[in-house]
């Protein structure tokens, strides 16, 4: 077990409410064909699947 | 208002029939974290947002939540077509061949139809926005199990894409609680309910 | 692949494009850069729409003027995909 003790701006940040890092577009794929096959235009969105099991 | 385009928002051509797979996948149509309830919640829940950025944000998701929609039965309408009857016999599929053939109707693969107890609108706009960023997350992981039953790569291209758009889709609504985080009382969030203790006429609203 | 089948695939990576822009400019609605993107993307498919409806089926209603029979009726539905 660990000892979570994050450090939080706590003024900006009031405990009790749940936040969502802002994204902020710096750009897109190039490659659009790329981006609709992954399903988003920004990079950074990009999160692939790659937990599989020995199905 | 809707108009619609004659065409899917990312292909579906699957060449092999899988009554199987098909018997999963329908969760994702009819079930309490699929494409039905995800619409059926967003376009709902938008009438009583106070905030116009956030009605559109949902109207627009709840929109395209449709398109998936129709991704869907796409997909199980493709992977029962020209079943053979020790097909269906043999994958189980007979259950619910009985009561629809191959029509497709929206149900959890567990069997329990489409119901309007599987979303919730509860009228206050960080409940309602919390709600959809587990909904959201509740249907990624739904695809997440999906993608181990698969090995098709026709089914595994449609249904990557739609999870990587439950993704895109919690980013926003999380970045629509930040605006209404925003125009709320940072000392107490939950102080008075945006969208009902502020309106005495129509102009407060 | 065949033209009305790239032609329909470039249709659907712009519009995704546009899906991806409106959904960030939701939240964004000052962003000038998403903006510029949206309006490039927006013409440009519009464009392509319009073409592929003339040359091969109505993808909306309104793209759907008639003479010699309904058009719009006779378009293939998007589900039902490739033959086996």
């Amino acid at each position: 077990m660990q000892n979570y003790s994050f450090d939080e701006h706590f003024d900006k940040y009031p405990i009790a409410m749940a936040y969502v890092p802002w994204q902020h577009f710096e750009k897109m794929y190039d490659d659009l064909d790329k981006a609709y096959k992954n399903g988003t235009i920004f990079p950074e969105l990009n999160k692939p699947f790659t937990g599989r099991r020995c199905v | 208002m809707w108009c619609y385009e004659k065409r899917l928002q990312f292909p579906v051509k699957i060449k092999e029939p899988n009554a199987k797979l098909a018997q999963v996948i329908i969760s994702q149509f009819g079930g309490p974290d699929g494409e039905l309830a995800a619409s059926m919640r967003y376009l709902s829940q938008r009438y009583s947002m106070p905030y116009r950025e956030v009605a559109g944000l949902l109207t627009d998701i709840g929109t395209e939540e449709l398109a998936h929609l129709e991704m869907v039965g796409s997909i199980v309408h493709q992977l029962t077509r020209n079943l053979s009857m020790e097909e269906i016999k043999e994958s189980g599929f007979d259950k619910y061949y009985v009561d629809h053939t191959v029509g497709v109707w929206p149900q959890a693969a567990g069997g329990i139809p489409f119901n309007a107890c599987e979303f919730q609108v509860k009228g206050d706009i960080i409940t309602d926005l919390v709600e959809d960023m587990a909904a959201e997350q509740k249907a990624r992981t739904t695809y997440d199990n999906i993608l181990r039953l698969i090995k098709d790569p026709d089914v595994c291209e449609p249904i990557k894409f739609l999870r990587q758009r439950e993704i895109v889709h919690f980013q926003r609504f999380g970045e629509a609680l930040r605006i209404a985080q925003d125009k709320l009382n940072a000392k107490n969030f939950y102080a008075f309910n945006p969208g009902f203790d502020m309106c005495e006429s129509c102009e407060d609203c | 692949m065949s033209q009305k089948e790239q032609m329909l695939n470039d249709i659907g990576t712009l519009d995704f494009v546009l899906v991806e822009l409106t959904l960030y400019l939701d939240t964004h609605p000052f962003d000038r850069n998403a903006m510029e993107y949206f309006n490039h993307y927006s013409r440009i498919k519009n464009q392509m729409e319009k073409e592929f409806s003339q040359k091969f089926f109505p993808l909306t209603k309104n793209l759907a003027e008639s003479n010699k029979e309904w058009r719009w009726g006779m378009a293939p539905l998007p589900w039902e995909g490739v033959c086996n």
